[in-house]
């Protein structure tokens, strides 16, 4: 075989992989949506020229977050299992970062190693935790209570680490009060590192991130991955029955969610340079689950725009006591559960089209 | 040599034996429908041939190897391949996907569009193709999900009842579609209530009563069987 | 006799364990085998018992009596919430377990709003006894029977008396049971009601023992998890067995290692079980009645 037979094929698949970024499983298609995505990215990449470097490092701290709440829509959107514990995978992706960190340091570019090395810790964790789950055949709510039972247990262990005994090389896990003084991501450049402290740099790391995890995801859900994950969330039965291992596909989905709930626990503990096992507690285990239900879960582009505005909303109740803000979400789950199960920001999405169809049927009426 | 081939089945749950000591053959080519009354054991039977429940004793060959204890999936691999008696669909997915998920695993791209378009075809399902799934009627969701059944271009077939619920209309295009898969040299194994349906499509029926075969025959002869008769008169009218 | 006193000091131990997880797990066991539903709200309904009874014994009211007021308290608030939410997701059972977290965390907010980050406790009563040369707690030995009798009365309950055959006609064939005449609405509403004061009677049994604080109820619900995981959804078929299962381990685990170890042993249990037999303890003992 010469190249030249092989250079179209590779075109050709190339192309169909971007022939993925839209299909059946992700809401937008077409011009008008690609162009306002551009739109909003360009918006977003304006963003800091008229905003001040510690405004815009506190916007990062949103986007650390969409990570894990986009893992999570696809485990449980698209794949249909409630996992409750993405929040252990962020902590222990979170700690192990610290912990390699803190003992390397950050010369030639070792936090990126870390980043990597972290979320492979939590995708490894998870592949163990998930293969006792779905090759043990565990779904619907039990899924969902024995993920949040290790999260817990994962908090209370960490939460009393408190002694010098606890400590990992030079890397002590300090209990209830978390680890900190790790280096933040540091990107080795000819001229000098460039160290990633919550500013317009980072700002820009973290953003190509999110765009490019968005487009990734949106490919994987619309491949053939994509399509059998819907199929066993719709009818599990029919799909094993369709000759598929429902239980690797599940396994798969699980894992890249660890693993992205893992991207965003090292962002998270890059950017504010510590950890703790508050992180992993009842209370924050709920948070992805109200920013994913609330967008809509079976849709990424949802999950995504949901997810920063219920992140901005809590942000701006937490002015009057985070206690507050924590009813309010509460709240918005429960409401979102009993009125818009789909979730708020899907059915935005989906009403000019229900209106349309509401109407058609009104005039063939 | 049996295209299927059970021996000694057993299955009890608790101290019931639901399939009793069943030998039962399935002949390349044929179409075969089981019959019997309700709690007769059909349906297990039909779990155990699937791989959805594991026999007690005995053993299942199929196409020369020991299936016994193989995993659902792996049947199907071998080329088994069901509709369930309530549709097994994706109701939230359109038609043309529910298709694409099963022929996924063979074809891709172009000769994908292709084979769907066929099957729509086949399936009296071109206008619907862009419905969602769970919007089409009973007969039409019945006949989908024969689509995805042989999309996976299956040597043994299993049909559970698979005109339950459908119009007399529906019952006979069910049966010619049979019957054209037949032809293309898929074997049936159907378990059926409606014994005009039956008597359209089967070649061999056998009939069982307390998880034993009963009898087993041509349709004529199961019908001039007196004793079958009697155990469906026993059992009254329920159905 | 110190022979003697280390296995008195075994059975102890086991019986603390098997009484907390009974206790934990009796109201979400109730709830997840009658209606399929796990309400994630659970520690809360422990939490409102257990500060229904410490306001009520701070204000006067004998502690049995303000351990019962707990529970009706919870039952109560059950019922509430049964109507108001639950109700509306029948057949949801994902969502439910959403909605309740919501719930769950609008409660402890809520009382960290109201009544602070901690109150003041009352202290474990009828003090200790002495076992060779160990001292135990005699409030403890209170505790394992009352974990005991919650068992046998709820199988009197469901074995003996009208409401339990009716739940138990309800929730086997619903639509029978609508059909004989009974308000099927009616036993959910009394079912999750009833779990909820279950709860509430935990958290009043163990009030006198814990911190107050709003979080409380996490100390409650992994144990209560775990047990329904592994017992699967017959609360005498499961749960109980569950219960000795579990209890053997986490009291051998505590014992030698502590608190925390003792929890992770479960978990580790857990997913043991859970690879074995899928369907719990009780799938196990039913085993495939299908």
């Amino acid at each position: 075989m010469t190249l030249s037979d092989v250079q179209p094929r590779r075109r050709s698949r190339l192309a169909a992989a971007f022939s993925r970024l839209e299909g059946p499983q992700t809401m937008g298609r077409g011009p008008g949506f690609w162009a306002g995505f551009l739109i909003v990215v360009a918006l977003a990449s304006a963003y800091p020229l008229f905003s001040d470097g510690y405004t815009v490092g506190n916007t990062v701290y949103f986007f650390t977050w969409t990570f894990m709440a986009m893992g999570l829509s696809l485990i449980w959107g698209y794949g249909g299992a409630l996992s409750f514990g993405q929040t252990a995978f962020f902590g222990l992706a979170g700690y192990t970062y610290g912990v390699l960190t803190i003992n390397i340091g950050a010369e030639y570019g070792f936090t990126l190693v870390a980043l990597l090395l972290a979320m492979l810790v939590a995708g490894a964790l998870a592949a163990l935790i998930g293969y006792f789950l779905f090759f043990g055949r565990i779904t619907g709510v039990f899924l969902g209570i024995v993920t949040l039972s290790i999260t817990l247990v994962f908090e209370r262990f960490m939460a009393q680490t408190a002694g010098p005994q606890w400590a990992i090389g030079s890397a002590r896990l300090n209990g209830y009060n978390g680890m900190s003084g790790m280096p933040p991501l540091t990107i080795p450049w000819p001229s000098g590192d460039i160290v990633l402290y919550p500013d317009v740099t980072l700002y820009y790391v973290v953003l190509g991130l999110v765009v490019l995890v968005y487009l990734g995801l949106r490919m994987l859900v619309n491949s053939r991955f994509g399509n059998v994950l819907v199929a066993i969330r719709e009818n599990p039965e029919r799909a094993e029955m369709l000759g598929y291992d429902i239980r690797k596909y599940q396994l798969g989905a699980f894992v890249i969610g660890a693993m992205l709930a893992g991207l965003s626990g090292v962002l998270y503990t890059a950017w504010g340079q510590y950890i703790t096992p508050s992180s992993m507690s009842i209370t924050a285990a709920a948070l992805p689950i109200v920013w994913v239900a609330v967008g809509g879960r079976s849709d990424l582009t949802a999950t995504l725009v949901g997810t920063l505005v219920v992140l901005g909303g809590f942000q701006a109740l937490t002015i009057y006591g985070s206690q507050y803000a924590l009813i309010v979400m509460g709240a918005l789950l429960v409401v979102t559960v009993l009125v818009a199960p789909e979730g708020i920001i899907a059915a935005i999405a989906k009403l000019p089209a229900r209106l349309r169809a509401r109407s058609q049927k009104g005039e063939a009426v | 040599m049996a295209l299927l081939q059970t021996s000694g089945l057993n299955k009890h749950f608790g101290g019931l034996h639901v399939t009793n000591d069943v030998n039962f053959d399935l002949q390349p080519g044929e179409i075969h429908c089981l019959i019997g009354p309700n709690g007769a054991g059909k349906s297990t039977l039909f779990r155990l041939i699937l791989g959805e429940h594991l026999p007690s004793s005995g053993t299942i060959h199929y196409d020369g190897t020991d299936i016994t204890t193989a995993k659902p999936f792996q049947r199907i691999r071998k080329g088994i391949s069901v509709k369930f008696q309530v549709p097994g669909i994706f109701k939230a997915l359109k038609v043309r996907q529910n298709l694409e998920i099963a022929l996924q695993h063979h074809l891709e791209g172009h000769s994908l569009g292709e084979e769907i378009d066929r099957l729509l075809e086949f399936l009296n399902l071109t206008d619907a193709a862009d419905q969602l799934a769970g919007n089409l009627s009973h007969g039409q969701k019945q006949w989908l999900e024969i689509g995805m059944a042989i999309s996976l271009k299956p040597k043994l077939l299993l049909l559970d009842e698979p005109t339950a619920g459908m119009t007399p209309d529906e019952t006979f295009a069910t049966g010619e579609m049979v019957q054209r898969l037949n032809a293309d040299g898929v074997t049936v194994l159907a378990v059926e209530h409606d014994m005009a349906f039956v008597r359209q499509i089967a070649q061999r029926v056998t009939v069982l009563h307390f998880g034993r075969i009963f009898a087993q025959g041509t349709i004529d002869d199961i019908v001039a069987d007196e004793r079958v008769a009697a155990i469906y008169l026993g059992e009254g009218h329920h159905d | 006799m110190e022979f003697l006193t280390s296995i008195f000091a075994a059975f102890y131990q086991f019986g603390d364990a098997f009484a907390f997880l009974v206790l934990s797990a009796c109201g979400l066991a109730i709830i997840f085998g009658m209606m399929g539903v796990i309400n994630l709200a659970h520690g809360e309904f422990i939490m409102c018992g257990a500060y229904v009874t410490v306001m009520a014994t701070r204000a006067g009211i004998p502690l049995p009596l303000s351990i019962l007021l707990g529970s009706l308290v919870a039952g109560i608030i059950g019922i509430a919430l049964e109507r108001l939410v639950i109700r509306h997701l029948y057949g949801r059972p994902l969502d439910t377990i959403v909605a309740t977290w919501g719930v769950s965390l609008i409660a402890t907010q809520g009382t960290l709003i109201v009544l602070g980050s901690t109150m003041q406790g009352v202290g474990t009563p009828l003090g200790s006894f002495v076992v060779g040369n160990l001292s135990f707690s005699t409030y403890r030995i209170v505790l394992i029977f009352a974990a005991l009798a919650v068992l046998g009365g709820l199988y009197l309950l469901f074995n003996k008396t009208r409401f339990g055959i009716l739940a138990r006609a309800t929730i086997q064939v619903p639509h029978m049971a609508e059909g004989l005449g009974v308000n099927t609405r009616h036993v959910y509403a009394l079912t999750f009601g009833l779990g909820a004061a279950l709860a509430g009677l935990t958290g009043g049994l163990y009030a006198p023992t814990m911190t107050m604080v709003p979080t409380m109820g996490a100390t409650f619900i992994v144990e209560a998890f775990v047990t329904v995981v592994v017992g699967g959804a017959d609360v005498f078929l499961g749960t109980a067995p569950a219960a000795v299962v579990l209890a053997v381990v986490k009291a051998g685990m505590t014992s030698w290692q502590g608190q925390l170890f003792g929890q992770i042993a479960l978990l580790i249990a857990v997913v043991i079980v859970i690879r074995l037999l899928p369907r719990g303890i009780s799938g196990f003992i039913l085993k495939e009645r299908a």
